[in-house]
C-alpha cells in the first residue's frame, strides 16, 4: 500500500492488506490472545524486537496494527501506536520520554483530563508543568526551565477553541532540542496534520471524529519521526541501552520510529494500556468515512453558528471560524477547511438558564463526549472541568454559563427547531 | 480424539498467517479473488454462502457430533425450517414428535401447512404410534427428545428403524442434551438439529441453529437450502459461539448435577405435585433416558399443589431464577410454557400431549447448587 494515495484513499485502504488465506475483503477482527509460534527462534526474535510479528494480544494485534497503520498513513507519520484510551495516549506518550524529576511546558486551554493527569498525577511522579495561555507565545519560552523535556497542547483548545501556532510553538521547542507533542483530537488529521508545521508527536482520542460513531474507546500516538532524540542526552529512554532488550539501543535501531517503539516496548508491555481487537474494527469502520463526516460536520456547524449569532437568547457564541474570535487568523492558517464542529455559546439569564436550555433540548444528548455524529452538549464547568480549581477554569476560559456543542450529522434543520424549545424554556426560568 | 478434546481443538488451527490460536471473527461480505480462472480457489466468494468463522464452527459440531457435514442458521428455528425446506415439498408428508418446542409446532400447523405439506402429530414415546402414522408420501421424521417442555423421552433407534423403511430422513433435535450425552447418529438418525442459542452458546449471548448431517450427500441438500434462503449465522454469533462449545461438557456435567440435586429435593417436597426429570426413577421412561443418553441433562419440570395459580405466584415471586423464556444458559431459568414457550399450541392440544397449566419449566444453570435449592425453597414457602 503506497502512502502516497490521497486523504480519502487512505482512509480506505492504508494498513490493510487483503487477507491472505481466504481473500476477506473487511480486516478480519483477530480476537485471540496469544499467537502460536512456528519454532523456537522466531519465537525469541520476536521478543527481543530482532523482527515484527505477534506474540501476545497486549503488544501488537493484527487488527489493531491496521488501524495504527491506517492513522500513521493519515497523519503523515512514521508509526502509531493505538491505546484502550485518548487518556492513555497522552500518559503512555508522555511516560515514554519523561521520568523523575522532569518538567512539561503545557498550554492551559486543554481537555480537563489531560490539566488533571499533569496537575495531580503525573506530580506524583516527579513530573511536574507550567501551564501558559495558548496565546502568549513568548510565554512557552520564558516557562522552559533545564529540566523541561516536553511541550503539550491541544491545536483547538477545548472548550475555549483558542488556535494554537503551531509552527511559533515548534520553533521553540526545535531551539531548546525539547519535542512538541500536539493533541490534534478536535482537528483529525483531515482537518490539518500538525506534523506539516513542525509538530514531532500528535495524540488523538480516536473516540471523537475519528471513530465518529461514539460506539468505542480509544486512543492512539503517532509518532512523526522528525525528531532527532540522539542531538541531546535529554532522553535516555530512546538513546541509552534498554536494559529489559538485551542494551539495546532504540534509536540506532529504530531511528524514526524509536519513540513509538519505546511505547511499544515499555507502555504495551509493562503499562497494558492495549486496544481491544474489536473497538480496533469499530474504529476502522469510522475512518472509513471520516472526510465524509467531517465535511458535514463543518457544514451543519457554519448553519448553526449563523442561526446562534442571531438568536435573541443567545448571549455570546465563540468559534474560530468567527472574525471576532481571537484565533481567528490562526485558524485560517492551521484549519483552511474548517476550525472544528465544537461550538461554545452562553445562554441569556446565565448559569440556571444554561441549565435549562440543556435540560429542555431532546435531540442534542446531554453527555461528556464529544465528535460523535449525534450533536452533543454540554456544561464544562459543572462536568467535564469540574475536578479543576476556580483558578483554572478561568485559565482554561471557562465561564459559568457556558455550553459546550458538539455539532453533530443530523439535518440542521431539527436541530434549530430542537433548540427553540430549550430556548424557550431557558427564557421563562429567567423570567424575560 | 475424547469429545473434550474435540470440544477445545476441532476445527480450529491457528491463523497460518499471524498464528492468532483463535479463529479471527471474518466480519466481511466479500472474498477478493486472485483471478477469474482461479474464482473459489481459497473457498470463500461471499458470506451468505460461506465464512471462514461460520466454517470453524461448523467443523467443530460437525466433529462433536461425530457426522459428516455441518450447516450453521441465524437461529434454532431457520435450522428447523431448512431441515423441512430441503426434505419436504407440496404434497409430502413428515411425522413429528407429538410434544416439542412451541416453535416447531407453530412452524408445522400455521406455516409450512399453507405450503401443502402435511403432518401428523406422533407419540415419540410409543414406536407403534409413529410406525402407524407412516404414509406413502411421508418422507421426513422430527424427533425432540427429551422433549420440550413435558420431557417425554422417544426412542431414537426404534424410530430410525421406521424411518428407514419408509425410506424417509431422521432428523433429531439434539438441543437438550446435545451430542456430549446423545449420539443421534450413533443411534441410526440421519440429522441432529441444534438451537446453539442454548448449550452450545451456554451464555445467553446468541440465538443461532445448526444442523448437522451423517452423510456428505444429506448436508448438501440442507447447505443447498442455507444459501437459497439465506437464514445465516453471522460470524460474530458463530465466535462466541466457539467460545461456549470449549466448555460445553463442563457446564453440561455441573449443570446436570444440580438438576439431579433439584428434582430430588422437589419431588420430597410437601407443596410439589410432581416432578419430571429424567435421571428420577420415577421418571415414566427412566430405562430408556439410561439406555439413550449418558446424562440427563439439566431440564426438568414440576407441578406445585394448587395447580397454575400456585405456579405462577411461585414464578413471580421467586428470586435468583429469571422468569425467561431461554434455556440451557449458565443463569438459571424459570418458564411458564403455557403462557410463553408454548402459547401458540391450541389448549386441546396441549391438554392431548400432557403440557398441564401448573407445569413449572426449570433450566439450570451454574449457579451453587444450594443457592438455587435456597430460592427454590423459599417460594415454596411462600406458594
Amino acid at each position: 500500500m503506497s502512502n502516497f494515495y490521497l486523504f480519502d484513499t487512505l482512509s480506505l485502504h492504508a494498513g490493510q492488506t487483503v487477507d491472505k488465506e481466504f481473500g476477506a475483503r473487511a480486516t478480519p477482527i483477530y480476537q485471540t490472545t496469544s499467537y502460536v509460534f512456528p519454532d523456537t527462534d522466531t519465537a525469541s526474535s520476536i521478543f527481543n524486537l530482532e523482527r515484527g510479528g505477534h506474540a501476545y494480544s497486549r503488544i501488537t494485534n493484527p487488527t489493531v496494527g491496521v488501524l495504527e497503520q491506517r492513522i500513521a498513513a493519515l497523519e503523515g507519520g512514521t508509526a502509531a501506536v493505538c491505546t484502550a484510551s485518548g487518556m492513555a495516549a497522552t500518559f503512555c506518550a508522555i511516560t515514554a520520554i519523561l521520568s523523575q524529576g522532569d518538567h512539561i511546558v503545557a498550554s492551559s486551554q486543554m481537555y480537563g483530563g489531560n490539566i488533571s493527569l499533569m496537575k495531580n498525577t503525573l506530580p506524583r511522579f516527579g513530573i511536574t508543568a507550567t501551564f501558559v495561555d495558548p496565546n502568549d507565545i513568548d510565554g512557552f519560552r520564558d516557562a522552559i526551565q533545564d529540566n523541561t523535556r516536553l511541550i503539550y497542547g491541544e491545536l483547538i483548545g477545548n472548550p475555549g477553541l483558542d488556535i494554537l501556532d503551531l509552527e511559533a510553538i515548534a520553533a521553540i521547542g526545535a531551539d531548546n532540542h525539547i519535542p512538541f507533542m500536539v493533541d490534534a483530537t478536535f482537528n483529525t488529521p483531515y482537518l490539518c496534520r500538525p506534523f506539516d508545521f513542525g509538530v514531532n508527536i500528535t495524540i488523538h482520542s480516536v473516540t471523537k471524529w475519528m471513530g465518529g460513531h461514539g460506539t468505542a474507546i480509544g486512543g492512539v500516538i503517532v509518532d512523526g519521526g522528525n525528531f532527532d532524540w540522539g542531538a541531546t542526552d535529554k532522553y535516555p529512554t530512546i538513546t541509552e541501552p534498554y536494559a529489559p532488550f538485551q542494551g539495546i539501543n532504540l534509536w540506532e535501531e529504530f531511528g524514526p520510529t524509536a519513540f513509538a517503539t519505546r511505547i511499544r516496548a515499555e507502555a504495551m508491555r509493562d503499562f497494558g494500556a492495549s486496544m481491544s481487537p474489536m473497538n480496533a474494527f469499530l474504529l476502522l469502520q469510522g475512518i472509513e468515512t471520516l472526510s465524509l463526516r467531517m465535511d458535514k460536520h463543518l457544514s451543519n456547524t457554519a448553519s448553526m453558528l449563523e442561526f446562534l449569532i442571531n438568536h435573541k437568547q443567545v448571549s455570546w457564541v465563540s468559534h474560530p471560524s468567527m472574525p471576532s474570535h481571537s484565533s481567528h487568523e490562526l485558524a485560517k492558517k492551521y484549519l483552511p477547511k474548517g476550525a472544528g464542529s465544537i461550538v461554545s455559546f452562553g445562554v441569556v439569564g446565565g448559569r440556571e438558564a444554561g441549565k435549562t436550555f440543556i435540560e429542555n433540548v431532546e435531540l442534542a444528548s446531554h453527555l461528556a463526549n464529544v465528535g460523535d455524529a449525534k450533536t452533543l452538549i454540554i456544561h464544562p464547568a459543572t462536568t467535564t472541568h469540574s475536578r479543576i480549581d476556580a483558578e483554572a477554569l478561568v485559565a482554561a476560559g471557562i465561564t459559568e454559563d457556558m455550553i459546550r456543542l458538539s455539532v453533530g450529522l443530523e439535518d440542521v434543520r431539527d436541530l434549530q427547531a430542537d433548540f427553540e424549545v430549550g430556548f424557550r424554556a431557558a427564557k421563562k426560568i429567567a423570567g424575560l | 480424539m475424547g469429545f473434550r478434546t474435540k470440544q477445545i481443538h476441532a476445527g480450529v488451527t491457528p491463523d497460518p498467517v499471524t498464528g492468532a490460536i483463535l479463529t479471527p471473527i471474518y466480519q466481511t461480505t466479500t472474498y477478493v479473488q486472485n483471478s477469474v480462472d482461479e474464482y473459489l480457489a481459497k473457498g470463500y466468494s461471499y458470506s451468505r454462502s460461506g465464512n471462514p468463522t461460520v466454517a470453524a464452527l461448523e467443523a467443530k459440531l460437525t466433529e462433536l457430533e461425530g457426522g459428516a457435514a455441518c450447516a450453521t442458521f441465524g437461529t434454532g428455528m431457520s435450522a428447523v425450517h431448512a431441515t423441512m425446506l430441503a426434505f419436504l415439498s407440496a404434497g409430502d408428508h413428515a411425522i413429528i414428535s407429538d410434544v416439542a418446542y412451541g416453535g416447531t409446532y407453530r412452524l408445522c400447523t400455521k406455516v409450512l401447512s399453507r405450503f401443502g405439506i402435511e403432518f401428523t402429530f406422533a407419540d415419540g414415546s410409543n414406536p407403534e404410534d409413529v410406525a402407524a402414522s407412516v404414509k406413502d408420501n411421508t418422507k421426513l421424521f422430527l424427533t425432540e427428545t427429551p422433549a420440550n417442555p413435558t420431557m417425554k423421552c422417544s426412542d431414537i433407534a426404534a424410530i430410525s428403524e421406521i424411518a428407514k423403511k419408509a425410506g424417509a430422513v431422521h432428523a433429531v433435535d439434539n438441543t437438550f442434551l446435545t451430542p456430549y450425552y446423545q449420539r443421534p447418529f450413533e443411534l441410526g438418525a440421519d440429522l441432529s438439529i441444534h438451537s446453539t442459542t442454548k448449550y452450545m452458546d451456554g451464555h445467553n449471548a446468541t440465538v443461532g441453529g445448526a444442523v448437522i448431517s451423517n452423510t456428505a450427500e444429506l448436508g448438501e441438500k440442507v447447505r443447498f437450502i442455507m444459501n437459497s434462503t439465506g437464514s445465516i449465522m453471522s460470524p460474530m454469533v458463530a465466535w462466541l459461539t466457539l467460545q461456549g462449545c470449549k466448555t460445553l461438557s463442563v457446564r453440561m456435567d455441573q449443570q446436570s448435577a444440580s438438576a439431579m440435586a433439584i428434582a430430588e429435593y422437589l419431588e420430597n417436597h410437601d407443596k410439589v405435585e410432581q416432578v419430571r426429570y429424567p435421571g428420577l426413577k420415577s421418571f415414566p421412561q427412566y430405562e430408556l433416558a439410561c439406555k439413550q443418553a449418558s446424562g440427563f441433562g439439566a431440564m426438568l419440570w414440576f407441578e406445585v399443589k394448587g395447580g397454575l395459580a400456585a405456579g405462577k405466584q411461585l414464578m413471580d415471586n421467586i428470586e435468583l431464577w429469571s422468569l425467561a423464556e431461554n434455556l440451557g444458559s449458565v443463569e438459571s431459568l424459570i418458564t411458564h410454557p403455557v403462557s410463553m414457550t408454548h402459547a401458540d399450541v391450541e389448549e386441546a392440544e396441549r391438554a392431548r400431549v400432557g403440557i398441564i397449566d401448573g407445569l413449572v419449566r426449570l433450566s439450570v444453570g451454574l449457579e451453587d447448587t444450594e443457592d438455587l435449592i435456597d430460592a427454590l425453597a423459599k417460594a415454596l414457602d411462600q406458594a
